[in-house]
């Protein structure tokens, strides 16, 4: 681990810099965005049948409205847009391409099939409807085990049983050493549908360019990811698009992918050379952008009699929706849950089965967790069911499998490098501040209260995060690059920059990387500007999502500020007549050690390395004050958390209060703890909101159900507890500067908690909890079946 | 059928007139007619709060409203809270507890508090959080909005000393 | 979401009002507070020709008693008529149900009189009228007539009010001093909207029996639904306690709800029943302070 310059940015609790202009209400938005005289609006035609031919388009009665200008069809589009292709490198993944704008065929209800630009905002709507589509109803499923029966309607031809891709791996001893524990139990887990809902819809606008060229504005998590594909699928050069990310209002994944109508903006704007916008309303937002968490874990586990895990074999099945989404295809929730389970425990014997299948529903994509929040409830669903079995206390089985610091780093079955993690030392302090010992105690008495089941559960998490190529190969995206990017340049006049591969969508960017960039320059941090989400200020980058941000963005800038930090001590040393590694950095000053009168400022060395001043450079030296660094992170970094969760449950009408959230969280050295907190806080409302209130239905007609906030519940303030957060700081190894992603950990050990603190309230009658979402009814529909089997 | 009418609002004490059409609602008048974009549209429906500006010192949702409903109605928004250079005590209060993220949701949340503080300006942690139910949050998990909305409240009761805004209590 | 095209008219009074729907031949809407009108326009779901506001039309705006009704003119709003001393005196139950409306935000702008004029089957304010056997006043170009609730609420999202007429007013009789009255109400998260709410209203004698007992469920009908056989077992018995009781165990009316993906019908039936005795509980509580017992 690099040691930086001075340490009093990072791991302090500095305000944002972000929050002025925003508090203000002048954050600057894709709605926000000036729209020049001559911006058209683009308004999409959506399929209201899950399946079906689309035999005409009449759109005659739209173009007749005063300010439509055009309306354009799929294979219109199809004349300038490839159809969008994700390279997935995976032993028998079956690729089904999406064409932009739907042709012969649509999919899922929410299926773009035309386009229409128009002057008005409003009119675009007006002429939306007035597009008429005939359709020829096909059979459609939407249901995972049924899209995979035989006979069941196919939603890619080519795609026998709708099995994108299956995978298989069992650890080589498997079959001899999985039952030695001689106990065995089975579960199967259910998690619903859900979506990451960020308060700001998408939205883009494509601006057309000197020459040939486009600014793409676009409310995204990816802003090279999105130029790669537009290029790659426009036919264009990388070379004609900038892409810039404006203030973007939650991303949590939903954001990370590369979406038809930013395709179809892009190669308007080429084609007619006029700025195109376009704003998504909620409807389409809740129809078309990704979904997740669609999964099945029918697992298996084998133990001792003292509750040690011998063997795990899992059954998992992935809703991939109708088509595999730009970048990460339709593999990254099956390859997640699959290898991801084991969590943090010594499972040494594993084995697993995994489909990724396709329906005709919402595509599904990365939301906040991958994978994570499900698997790891199955795995700790399956702790407390040993636990049950066994009459032993569901934070003492965790012990007994937990891997501790002296067994690290550890490999996991899956062949997963944990390198630090303090999976048991976060355990006993939850268990300490959650007062679990005096739960436990009083709990056979509170059983004794018919009016109302209070449980607690436990959820003790790992989390991938900041992954590098190496891992992105692994789960077969042979396109991801998995490095990121900084450039830091001080300025003639003494002010430094910092342009990083990254774009934020709330998690305070501005002020975090500054803190790195400040400590490890020795710069005064009021004089650094951090600049991200724009193809034309960094060098290539994978881009934000999967908790990479802190690793991969803070390696980056590390890099580049040593290398800056350097030049600044060479060139010091040569105006102050003295060693370099005499040069001490502190608060934009290179002072000789001990002798703080003898310093300059950034700003004069500065002048000396842009000649704008009549002291040379030292022998050797090139002009400039910069450098530009990529930064490979380890293939994975594991950050790790547990989240204990007290609740009651009402036993007449099935509602669920939650009482207490404590987590104790680790992701390795913390740059801001204000920041952290604030990460945890929003996951884990997520999570509560996936755990008790959320889902996204489809009838079996293939209806999504869910066409507005009514009927998608999100959480609000009365839903979530006063959260109590504890940090352990345990830096990785492997990683510059020793940060772990924290992006996703609250939401990812949230869900677990919850639902094994509901599982253990109502074990009490015999209920078994293991499908989410635990709405009342659901819940009452459980306890109704256990006092009917109690007779 | 309708066509564009002149209409005349008054928001943040200053009159604006601007052509639009009956069917603006006012969210799109603000944001769009006279370019006041602090009021976000989340949902369209009157559930997420993130268009929640004021009309007659109440708060509102901007997106179930027309413009040209409003005439004569005394509307305020989120660029009408801080006093120049200086935050309102309850933007600063969000800034010092960390009570945003991306922003989105915030100068909903604002002026709904704005209201409510004035008339319960003693609340309980129960209460606040009641009182911000009906604004939603993807980003905070609330729990800093809380912590905000009862460090504004102990700034508005003036029990802290405030210097341009900043808590500069011994 | 954008709403469709319609013309804009500012009634200055009821009659202006009217005489403007009946331009359109059933094809116009009153605008009062638009908080559940707007939502629907914004989905295109409805596309009214025109929109006919009464906005403009402060006579409309009033709390009143008249004889033993309080009436709450057409543009009252939610708000003014939850913090009405007196509608908290002479109408408990409706400023026991007005704070489950929406939030402040909707309840700021949204009116009494559009929310029984919308009737949807989910909003509270229904329930009461149900419950306490308000009269509705319905203005049209003809005048003004009066019809019961029993008469009023036809189904989902449907009333007896006719093209071309507007809900005027509403009348609620006062509460007798020896009443108490309460509205509860769960739902998939601890704040929005009603899986299943139950609206009570109890008149009590001096040796604590109920001698008149309304009760109006919410969720298990197209309509607000009034709950007869509950509120006869509690009418039969002797004190508070046996009430509880016998309404808790008897079978209850006959309730066949519509079952979805928030809550199947198995649930909203039992859960009834539980809210019909928090509920009474509470209303008798609320009775104990009224009366000063």
């Amino acid at each position: 681990m690099s040691l930086p310059e001075t340490n009093y940015h990072i791991g302090h609790r500095m305000l944002r810099r972000e929050d002025d202009a925003l508090l203000r209400g002048n954050g600057c938005f894709v709605d926000d965005l000036p729209e020049p005289l001559g911006t058209l609006h683009l308004g999409f035609v959506m399929s209201p049948h899950p399946h079906a031919l689309i035999k005409s388009i009449d759109a005659s009665e739209a173009l007749k409205l005063p300010g439509v200008i055009a309306v354009y069809s799929g294979e219109d589009m199809a004349r300038w847009i490839k159809p969008i292709h994700t390279e997935i490198h995976f032993p028998g993944y079956l690729a089904a391409d999406r064409d932009v704008l739907a042709r012969h065929k649509v999919r899922f209800v929410g299926e773009q099939v035309a386009v229409i630009l128009a002057e008005d905002r409003y009119v675009v709507e007006d002429a939306v409807d007035l597009v008429q589509v005939e359709y020829e109803i096909l059979p459609s499923v939407v249901d995972v085990e049924e899209a995979k029966q035989p006979g069941a309607p196919l939603v890619h031809d080519h795609i026998p049983n709708n099995v994108i891709f299956n995978g298989e791996f069992a650890t080589p001893d498997f079959s001899r050493d999985h039952a030695i524990g001689g106990n065995m139990l089975r579960e199967r887990f259910r998690t619903g549908r859900v979506a990451g809902v960020p308060m700001e819809p998408r939205g883009c606008l494509a601006m057309p360019e000197k020459s040939d060229a486009i600014v793409f504005y676009t409310s995204t998590q990816i802003q090279h990811l999105v130029r790669d594909g537009l290029a790659h699928h426009l036919g264009k050069p990388e070379t004609a698009i900038r892409v810039v990310v404006p203030d973007v209002g939650g991303g949590f994944g939903t954001k990370a992918q590369l979406y038809p109508e930013e395709l179809v903006a892009a190669a308007l704007c080429f084609k007619l050379r006029r700025p195109i916008k376009w704003i998504q309303d909620r409807r389409e937002e809740l129809l078309t952008n990704i979904h997740a968490r669609d999964h099945i874990y029918d697992v298996e586990i084998w133990f001792s009699s003292e509750g040690v895990v011998t063997g795990l074999r899992l059954l998992l099945h992935t809703n991939a929706g109708a088509y595999s989404t730009y970048p990460f295809g339709c593999t990254l929730e099956t390859t997640g849950g699959a290898r991801m389970i084991v969590g943090p425990y010594k499972i040494r014997n594993y084995a697993y089965t995994s489909f990724s299948v396709a329906s005709h529903t919402c595509p599904a994509g990365v939301y906040r967790g991958v994978a994570q929040p499900s698997c790891m409830m199955a795995i700790e669903g399956m702790m407390d069911r040993i636990a049950r079995k066994l009459d032993i206390d569901p934070a003492e089985v965790r012990r007994r499998n937990v891997i501790l610091p002296t067994d690290m780093p550890w490999v996991s079955a899956v062949g997963v490098r944990y390198d630090t993690g303090s999976y048991l030392e976060c355990l006993e302090k939850a268990l300490l501040e959650s007062d679990y010992v005096a739960f436990r105690e009083a709990q056979p008495m509170s059983r004794l209260d018919g009016s109302r089941y209070r449980g607690i559960g436990i959820c003790n998490m790992t989390e991938f995060t900041g992954m590098g190529a190496l891992a992105w190969r692994a789960r077969g995206l042979a396109r991801m690059s998995g490095i990121d990017s900084a450039t830091l340049r001080i300025e003639p006049g003494g002010t430094i920059s910092v342009s990083i591969s990254h774009a934020a969508a709330g998690q305070g960017h501005m002020t975090t990387f500054a803190q790195i960039a400040a400590d490890y320059l020795g710069a005064d941090i009021r004089d650094i500007r951090i600049i991200e989400g724009d193809t034309a200020s960094s060098p290539y980058g994978t881009n934000t999502f999967a908790s990479r941000s802190a690793v991969t963005g803070g390696g980056a800038v590390i890099r580049s500020a040593v290398k800056v930090a350097d030049k600044l001590r060479r060139i010091a040393s040569k105006m102050l007549e003295a060693s370099p590694k005499d040069i001490v950095l502190r608060s934009g000053r290179a002072e000789v050690t001990g002798v703080p009168q003898l310093s300059v400022t950034f700003k004069q060395i500065a002048e000396v390395a842009y000649s704008l001043c009549d002291t040379p450079l030292p022998d050797g030296e090139d002009y400039g004050l910069e450098a530009s660094e990529y930064y490979d992170p380890p293939v994975v970094t594991i950050a790790n958390a547990v989240h204990i969760v007290e609740v009651s449950v009402d036993a007449q009408d099935g509602r669920v209060t939650i009482e207490k959230h404590i987590v104790v969280h680790d992701c390795g050295r913390i740059i801001n703890p204000m920041i952290v907190d604030g990460q945890i806080h929003g996951g884990a409302a997520q999570g509560i909101g996936e755990a008790l209130m959320e889902e996204m239905v489809y009838d079996n007609g293939g209806q999504m159900l869910n066409t507005s906030l009514l009927d998608y519940l999100l959480p609000t303030a009365m839903d979530v507890p006063a959260f109590k957060l504890f940090h352990i700081e345990t830096p990785t190894i492997d990683g510059l500067g020793g940060f772990k992603g924290v992006g996703e950990g609250g939401l990812i050990g949230a869900v677990p908690a919850v639902v094994n603190a509901v599982a253990d309230a109502l074990s009490a009658i015999g209920a078994n909890v293991n499908a989410i979402p635990l709405r009342p009814s659901y819940l009452r529909s459980l306890m109704r079946s256990a006092s009917a089997t109690r007779g | 059928m309708s066509e564009k009418t002149s209409i005349r609002l008054r928001v943040n004490g200053t009159f604006y007139e601007r052509s639009a059409d009956p069917r603006t609602l006012l969210v799109d008048f603000l944001r769009h007619s006279i370019g006041l974009k602090g009021a976000h549209v989340g949902c369209a429906h009157g559930v997420c709060g993130a268009c929640t500006v004021q009309i007659d010192s109440r708060a509102a949702r901007s997106c179930l409203h027309f413009a040209i409903d409003l005439q004569g109605s005394d509307i305020k928004t989120v660029e009408g809270l801080a006093n120049g250079d200086e935050l309102h005590p309850i933007q600063q209060s969000f800034h010092e507890n960390h009570a945003l993220q991306c922003g989105y949701c915030t100068p909903g949340f604002l002026m709904t508090i704005e209201e409510f503080l004035r008339h319960n300006p003693n609340p309980t942690e129960e209460e606040i959080r009641e009182s911000l139910a009906d604004n939603i949050c993807r980003c905070t998990g609330y729990a800093n909005i809380v912590e905000a909305v009862m460090d504004a409240a102990k700034k508005l009761r003036g029990e802290v000393i405030l210097e341009g805004g900043k808590d500069v209590s011994p | 979401m954008k709403p469709a095209k319609f013309e804009f008219h500012a009634a200055r009074s009821p009659e202006e009002a009217v005489t403007l729907l009946d331009r359109y031949d059933g094809d116009a809407r009153i605008l009062a507070g638009g908080q559940s009108l707007v939502p629907l326009m914004n989905f295109r779901v409805l596309q009214p020709r025109a929109l006919v506001s009464i906005n403009h039309c402060p006579e409309l705006n009033y709390i009143r008693q008249e004889d033993n009704y309080i009436t709450v003119g057409a543009l009252c709003r939610q708000i003014d008529a939850e913090q009405s001393s007196l509608v908290q005196s002479r109408c408990p139950l409706l400023a026991a149900a007005l704070p489950w409306v929406g939030g402040v935000a909707n309840r700021n702008r949204g009116t009494v009189c559009g929310s029984l004029a919308h009737a949807d089957p989910l909003a509270e304010i229904p329930a009461v009228a149900m419950a306490l056997d308000a009269q509705l006043n319905i203005r049209g170009a003809r005048g003004l007539r009066t019809i019961p609730v029993g008469k009023f609420f036809v189904s989902d999202l449907t009333t007896a009010i006719e093209p071309g007429e507007m809900l005027e007013s509403v009348k609620f009789p006062t509460a007798s001093p020896n009443s108490g009255a309460a509205f509860v109400e769960v739902g998939n998260r601890a704040h929005g909207f009603a899986v299943v709410g139950v609206a009570a209203y109890l008149e009590v004698d001096n040796e604590g029996k109920c001698t008149l007992a309304r009760l109006a469920a919410i969720g298990v009908g197209s309509t607000p639904v009034r709950l007869r056989i509950a509120e006869a077992v509690v009418e039969r018995a002797n004190n508070i306690d046996c009430a509880l009781n016998d309404v808790a165990n008897c079978s209850g009316d006959r309730l066949e709800p519509a079952g979805g993906f928030h809550a199947d019908a198995e649930y909203k039936k039992e859960v009834v029943g539980v809210l019909v005795v928090r509920a009474i509980k509470k209303a008798y509580a609320s009775y104990k302070i009224r009366s000063g017992h």
